[in-house]
């Protein structure tokens, strides 16, 4: 005997296929399919912290399970194990819209046109890292290691001349100077519901030239300045270069 | 039958939710002046970056649940709830350590539990404290906070409320009152049939079993995910943080303002520690507790999949008593304790 039976809410399936099943069985190899092409192609980075990539590669491994279980169901139906519950095309069509929204919307990470707040500190790690940020080389620092770096010193004339080379992406205000810019970059800790953007102020006479999002490698050495009404140390640029878009668009704390 | 009329107003809820959305998504691309490419494709990234962080949790969620349909037998859940009204709850609260499932994957697992004749209390307090008692989660605050208030202050709280909760469905809650008729009918027929039908069956035929329950079940929750997702995704790209931060110092509205934000951006339980420790220097920790506590237990996505199983009139309860227990003790934190 079946608990579904006499539940009113739930319908037993013809025993022959139904359309409904065939598209559910679709749906979920799909979506393993998609996940393991956004793991291929390297988009995953667009939209999670590299660290739990791991989780990606579960989810596909359980889409595929079950969409194989499925077609089997679908194409033997005479083995099939339980009722099946038939769907409705409202609930199989809302689950589509991650697989529509996913192959039809080129994939991109966030970038400066998604910023609304731009932080110039950021919190050091208490448990997370064990590498002090200070034992990086100076030049082998990103955009968050310097932050830091910035958090920590007790007086910011201790970074002047020191040497910097960051890679980032173009992100100025109208109300900015004319010579000034940020190099920033989006943190993500798990995924890009929790990214927030920061970015080193920049001191660049050619700044009007420079577009909006472009990714940037931009050399020089700090020097405290003024940005934003506030006293921070202010890379002064000596060279800078248009690059593509980093492998890891987001940095991860 | 009651069937169609509240088939008719979830059909209703459905179509207002997705007008809403639709509203939402209008002005918000009206009021952002960018082209509607570049909005589509920052929302996507978005929406996509939710649910791909989201989808293995609930995966395995949905397979936890199958696997217990098929494998655990009603006896052997009494086995591990006393009888006693007081003390059941508090076993509840702690059940999450052997069903491991974060907020998307708990919803389920309830249900499943519910279907096999679970109590309506203890299943209450499982489903406000699975999401944060688990070892899952307790790895990624310790990351984010070592040991220290936070992250005892998350956990006994956590346990405090879920089990405070559960005892108030203890005493006034029937499960015809409380489930929907699809997730009822078996509760209220006894619980003979569900033990005669899960008597112990070969691996084989239970494992098959755990998979077709899984993926009906992954339809079933998906989509109150999927449309939590998008909701959770207009809002970010909508509402400016400078908004909500500008009224974050004081000990009420900080905690209120934490406790919106929980609900709004439905970040899942075992990374919101991280987010969390944004709002570190920003907000007190009362509201940051709150944050922590009332978060996993409710949110948009929470909500939508509640309604899955829950008669509209319960999830308000299921929202307001762990938002006022919440609220009361991140006050209590914000004006008593120096921390």
């Amino acid at each position: 005997m079946d608990i579904y039976q006499n539940i009113p809410g739930l319908n037993l399936a013809p025993q022959r296929t139904s359309p409904q099943m065939w598209l559910k069985t679709v749906l979920l190899l799909g979506l393993g399919v998609y996940f393991i092409v956004v793991i291929g192609t390297g988009s995953l980075t667009n939209y999670i912290n590299e660290r739990f990539a791991w989780l990606s590669y579960v989810a596909a491994g359980i889409f595929l399970l079950l969409g194989a279980h499925s077609l089997y169901m679908v194409l033997r139906p005479e083995h099939a194990v339980g009722k099946d519950r038939s769907l409705s095309w409202g609930a199989l069509s809302v689950i589509a819209i991650p697989l529509v929204l996913g192959t039809l919307v080129p994939s991109r990470p966030l970038g400066a046109e998604s910023v609304d707040r731009i932080s110039t500190s950021a919190a050091i790690n208490a448990a997370g890292s064990s590498i002090s940020q200070f034992e990086i080389d100076p030049l082998n620092r990103n955009v968050l290691d310097w932050l830091r770096v910035f958090n920590s010193v007790p007086d910011f004339a201790e970074l002047n001349g020191q040497p910097a080379d960051l890679i980032g992406f173009v992100y100025s205000e109208p109300t900015f100077p004319e010579d000034q810019f940020m190099i920033a970059r989006f943190t993500v800790s798990c995924c890009v519901a929790d990214a927030s953007a920061i970015g080193v102020p920049a001191f660049y006479a050619d700044t009007p030239t420079l577009t909006q999002g472009q990714w940037v490698r931009v050399q020089g050495a700090f020097q405290v300045g003024q940005f934003r009404g506030d006293v921070l140390p202010v890379l002064q640029v000596a060279s800078i270069e248009v690059v593509d878009q980093p492998e890891h668009p987001y940095l991860y704390p | 039958m009651q069937r169609d009329s509240f088939g008719g107003l979830r059909n209703l809820l459905w179509w207002a939710a997705g007008v809403g959305l639709a509203a939402v998504v209008l002005v918000a691309a009206l009021s952002s002046g960018q082209d509607a490419a570049t909005i589509l494709s920052i929302f996507s990234t978005r929406f996509l970056g939710i649910f791909i962080e989201a989808a293995p949790f609930l995966l395995l969620g949905t397979l936890a649940s199958g696997l217990i349909e098929a494998f655990v037998t009603a006896d052997d859940i009494a086995r591990l709830i006393p009888r006693n009204k007081f003390a059941s709850p508090v076993v509840g609260a702690f059940l999450g350590f052997l069903f491991p499932v974060c907020e998307c994957g708990v919803v389920p697992v309830v249900r499943r539990l519910f279907l096999k004749g679970l109590p309506m209390s203890v299943g209450v307090a499982f489903l406000l404290s699975a999401p944060v008692i688990n070892p899952i989660v307790l790895v990624s605050t310790y990351v984010a906070f070592g040991v220290g208030p936070i992250l005892i202050g998350r956990f006994v709280l956590t346990i405090a409320v879920a089990v405070i909760v559960g005892w108030v469905f203890a005493f006034s809650a029937r499960p015809e009152h409380v489930l929907r008729p699809a997730s009822l009918v078996p509760v209220m027929g006894g619980s003979s049939d569900v033990l005669k039908l899960t008597s112990r069956k070969s691996f084989g035929t239970g494992l098959r079993e755990a998979l077709r329950t899984a993926s009906d079940e992954f339809f079933d929750m998906g989509r109150y995910l999927v449309l939590g997702t998008l909701l959770a995704a207009t809002l970010q790209t909508l509402v400016s943080q400078d908004t909500l931060l500008a009224l974050g110092r004081g000990p009420v509205v900080s905690v209120v303002v934490m406790q919106g934000l929980a609900f709004l951006l439905s970040v899942c339980s075992t990374v919101d520690s991280f987010l969390a420790l944004a709002f570190v220097g920003t907000f007190t920790t009362g509201s940051i507790l709150s944050f922590l506590v009332f978060g996993p237990m409710v949110d948009i996505k929470s909500t939508l999949m509640f309604n899955g199983i829950f008669k509209p009139r319960i999830v308000f309860y299921l929202i307001l008593l762990p938002f006022l227990l919440t609220l009361l003790t991140g006050l209590w934190i914000n004006l008593n304790l120096p921390l």
